[in-house]
């Protein structure tokens, strides 16, 4: 694509997008992104916005899809050969900047942008999980209509979302919430008495610092 | 507040605030290092104990077995479980025990032991929330014991930086304290050189300053005293014969014609010598002043034999020998011998002997006397002489009918000394240029009874006589120093103690005994005048006095002051608060003398105070001269200004 097309398509991209709709990566952070990651990625993450936005009035299991769909093109990656770390969990941004990354990265990402798409955080939860498949710890994304309801599971290793009873290879260890995490460790001391915590999981703590402070 | 005091205490605010900085920020880093323990801990529970809950599959009775095996395995003060619906299924609390930590650190530091959860799972299901919170007893034990080693820690610092930054504060400031001293010196006009030049610029250079400026002050002192010395030479030296002349003569004789004269009387000898002319058509001007000379080495060896006797040249041809309680008989001797050696002389000489030789007059002489009666008593005597084949003649003194005889005036004293019948009393220094008085002169009277009163002028001789007035000084200073008059209060008063008593080596020693029990307890200010006659000696027993004297605060003062000193740099040791002279001797000093006389006096900052002026007269001549502070009857017709 050359330059022309490319702005043409960047006109009618913010013609679709409603004034009113702040953007799931703002413009300072996309023009960061693209002096880091090049044209390529920037084109990645105008992708992004459009699926995002294709979906953005629908229900639940259509953004589901959609994220799902989008973040399992990204190529995977081991954390030793993007970050030369034996265990990273990286932003959104540096997980579609580098195009590559880890199932912890899959599940971050998608997470976020649910969330941007207007899902409930309770409903999201990181499992731990192991592959019997590739016999190895993995980690996937799941969803909980309700507290109680069996999860459907968003795995970068398969395409499609499934109920978790249809998932035989997956065997969950441990779930986690951050979001909800630091609720209940606020007003879980049993006396009624709010306690300061700013922590819940130590790579989730990370994970928001790096948020906060709009890692690429 | 000295420099040091000002440093010393900045510097130690300083170091207490760098210390209580460091000492809290310690604190709270050790604070929240123990809190994220506690999170940690609690986390690390939290996280192992939500994967074992897991594998109970919702079992209720299972999640709470194994909710208490780690709560009482453990330092918790709270573990809960909650399901989904945030509905409590199982919670242990435990009671923190702080009974070891002191109240006030549980009141100043506040330990919130944070709150770990987890999501417990059983399978794909979700249980709930597990919360785990440590107990903070420990962290609060470990907290005081931390605070404790940080308290004594600093504690130990502070002490030791406070201790190095007072060496090395005294090592930086030790210039200043040798400037201050200095500048302390100038202040009581001492001329102190520091010869020692501080390394600190700022501190070099106010040294060099005050050097010069003391070298500059102490080159003017010199040289007035230089220049006073030659003037001197001028005034009171017969160039021929290095006798005294007649102006040291009449401005010595008030010290012998007073009430508290050392010796009572005497014998002057007014010597003539006829025949210069003849003499020197005979031999010639120089040989006759070299007979001058010889004739009055011959009356320097005869009056030699006195005490405190005088020979001075009066004129060109008329000499004087004042001796001092000597009786007729002996200066008749005397006078005898001289004119018998002159004698010899004038033959050797070859002169004719009925024309060149010497008339001498003698006069008995009493201290009561003025100098006016005094010399022409002795000129008449002269003139007797003159007419006679000796030419020597002896004119006593009338003789003058005693009120009370000795023995009365004996028995009286002694009474007066075991009763302490003394009495002070008081007249006044003005300075009659502001018209404020400078200071009171204290005098003494002796009290019989109420209507008999002796002043000092009558008991005072008579006390000189018997030998007892060395013990009336003891007695006024007893009185002074024990029972201070408190009518004196904030006042400067002055006393004078006369030569023969501060020349007993007990003086000394007496003084200092007094002055440590007694001188904290007087409420004016005082000075105590010397005789010039003693003091001008500058030897150790006056360098003593005055040391004395400055640790007591108590002022010197110098009276009879004649300017008969070779050298006035005991004026510049001894820093006396003013010297007291003769009006006479003040007005018959020469511009150049006395304007020398200024300079050394006004270097070290000594007033000039004139005595005896008993007119109005008088007062304007000294006040001419620069001279204002006055004693005498003068001082009653001065309206002075509160």
């Amino acid at each position: 694509m050359n330059i022309s097309k490319a702005f043409l398509f960047l006109s009618l991209l913010f013609v679709c997008l409603p004034l009113d709709a702040k953007p799931y990566v703002e413009k300072d952070l996309l023009k960061k992104i693209g002096i880091k990651y090049k044209r390529f990625a920037k084109k990645r993450f105008f992708f992004l916005q459009q699926t995002l936005d294709s979906v953005k009035e629908e229900d639940d299991l259509p953004k589901l899809d959609a994220v799902n769909e989008f973040y399992n093109e990204v190529r995977y990656s081991s954390d030793i050969k993007v970050y030369r770390k034996k265990d990273y969990w990286a932003t959104p941004w540096e997980f579609l900047g580098k195009d590559k990354g880890d199932c912890e990265d899959y599940v971050i990402s998608k997470y976020f942008a649910l969330i941007y798409l207007g899902v409930d955080s309770k409903k999201l939860f990181f499992t731990y999980v192991r592959s019997s498949k590739f016999k190895a710890a993995h980690m996937v994304l799941t969803y909980f209509e309700t507290p109680r309801s069996e999860p459907l599971i968003l795995d970068n290793n398969n395409r499609r979302i499934f109920p978790a009873s249809r998932r035989k290879d997956l065997t969950p260890i441990y779930n986690f919430n951050g979001e909800s995490l630091y609720k209940a460790a606020k007003t879980g001391t049993g006396t009624g008495k709010k306690v300061k915590n700013k922590k819940a999981h130590k790579k989730w703590d990370q994970l928001k610092l790096n948020m906060k402070r709009k890692k690429i | 507040m000295t420099l040091f005091k000002q440093i010393a205490i900045l510097l130690s605010i300083f170091l207490f605030t760098i210390l209580t900085t460091v000492l809290t920020l310690n604190f709270k880093s050790a604070n929240d290092s123990v809190q994220d323990r506690l999170y940690e801990d609690a986390k690390n529970t939290a996280t192992s104990l939500s994967l074992s809950l897991g594998s109970a599959n919702g079992d209720v009775s299972m999640m709470s077995t194994m909710i208490n095996a780690n709560f009482d395995s453990g330092n918790y003060h709270y573990i809960s479980l909650v399901d989904v619906d945030d509905v409590l299924i199982f919670d242990r609390k435990g009671e923190s025990d702080l009974s070891g930590i002191p109240s006030w650190f549980l009141y100043f530091v506040s330990i919130e032991a944070p709150v770990a959860s987890a999501n417990v799972s059983a399978g794909w299901s979700q249980v709930g929330f597990l919360n785990v919170q440590s107990d903070e007893t420990y962290a609060y034990m470990q907290l005081y014991t931390i605070l404790k080693s940080l308290s004594i820690s600093f504690g130990l610092i502070a002490l030791v930086s406070l201790i190095v930054l007072n060496l090395i504060l005294v090592a930086i400031l030790k210039p200043l304290k040798e400037v201050q001293k200095q500048a302390e010196a100038v202040m009581r006009n001492e001329f102190i050189i520091q010869s020692s030049i501080p390394y600190t610029k700022e501190f070099k250079d106010v040294v060099l300053g005050m050097n010069n400026m003391v070298s500059k002050v102490k080159a003017m002192f010199d040289k007035g005293n230089e220049e006073l010395k030659r003037q001197k030479e001028l005034e009171y030296i017969d160039k021929t014969t290095k006798l005294r002349n007649r102006k040291y003569f009449i401005d010595k004789l008030p010290e012998y014609l007073k009430i508290d004269a050392v010796s009572h009387g005497g014998i002057n000898i007014m010597i003539a010598f006829n025949g210069v002319v003849e003499a020197n058509e005979e031999i010639g001007h120089r040989d006759v002043d070299n007979l001058f000379v010889e004739i009055s080495n011959i009356f320097s060896t005869y009056a030699k034999e006195y005490e405190n006797s005088m020979v001075a040249r009066m004129n060109g041809t008329e000499f004087s020998i004042l001796l001092p309680d000597c009786t007729p008989i002996n200066a008749l001797d005397m006078a005898e011998e001289i004119s018998r050696k002159t004698q010899k002389l004038i033959e050797s000489l070859k002169l004719n002997k009925d024309s060149v030789y010497l008339a001498l007059g003698l006069y008995e002489y009493s201290y009561k006397e003025n100098i006016g009666q005094l010399l022409s008593h002795s000129d008449n005597s002269l003139a007797q002489a003159k007419f006679k084949d000796a030419k020597i003649h002896l004119q006593k003194s009338d003789n003058v009918v005693e009120v009370m005889g000795k023995e009365a005036w004996r028995k009286i004293i002694n009474t007066a000394i075991d009763n302490n019948s003394f009495n002070f009393v008081s007249w006044t220094a003005v300075d009659a240029k502001t018209k404020q008085i400078n200071h009171n002169v204290l005098s003494l009277t002796l009290n019989i009874d109420k209507d008999t009163r002796y002043a000092y002028g009558q008991f005072m001789p008579a006390a000189n006589q018997a030998g007892l007035s060395n013990k009336i000084y003891k007695n006024i200073l007893d009185m002074m120093f024990q029972t201070p008059d408190k009518n004196l209060k904030g006042t400067t008063c002055s006393i004078r103690l006369p030569f023969d008593y501060l020349e007993i080596g007990s003086t000394y020693e007496y003084m200092s005994k007094l002055f440590e029990l007694f001188a904290k307890n007087l409420c004016f200010k005082l000075i105590i005048e010397m005789p010039d006659k003693l003091v001008r000696q500058n030897n150790d027993k006056i360098k003593r006095y005055k040391t004395l004297f400055e640790k007591h605060g108590i002022e010197m003062g110098i009276f009879e002051f004649i300017g008969e000193s070779i050298d006035y740099t005991y004026l510049q040791n001894l820093r006396p608060v003013y010297i007291k002279g003769e009006a006479d001797y003040f007005l018959s000093q020469s511009e150049q003398a006395l304007s020398a006389f200024r300079l050394i006096t006004d270097t070290v900052g000594i007033s000039l105070i004139a005595t005896g002026v008993m007119k109005m007269d008088t007062l304007k001549d000294l006040q001419e001269k620069d001279i204002h502070i006055i004693q005498g009857r003068v001082t009653e017709m001065i309206d002075i200004q509160s």
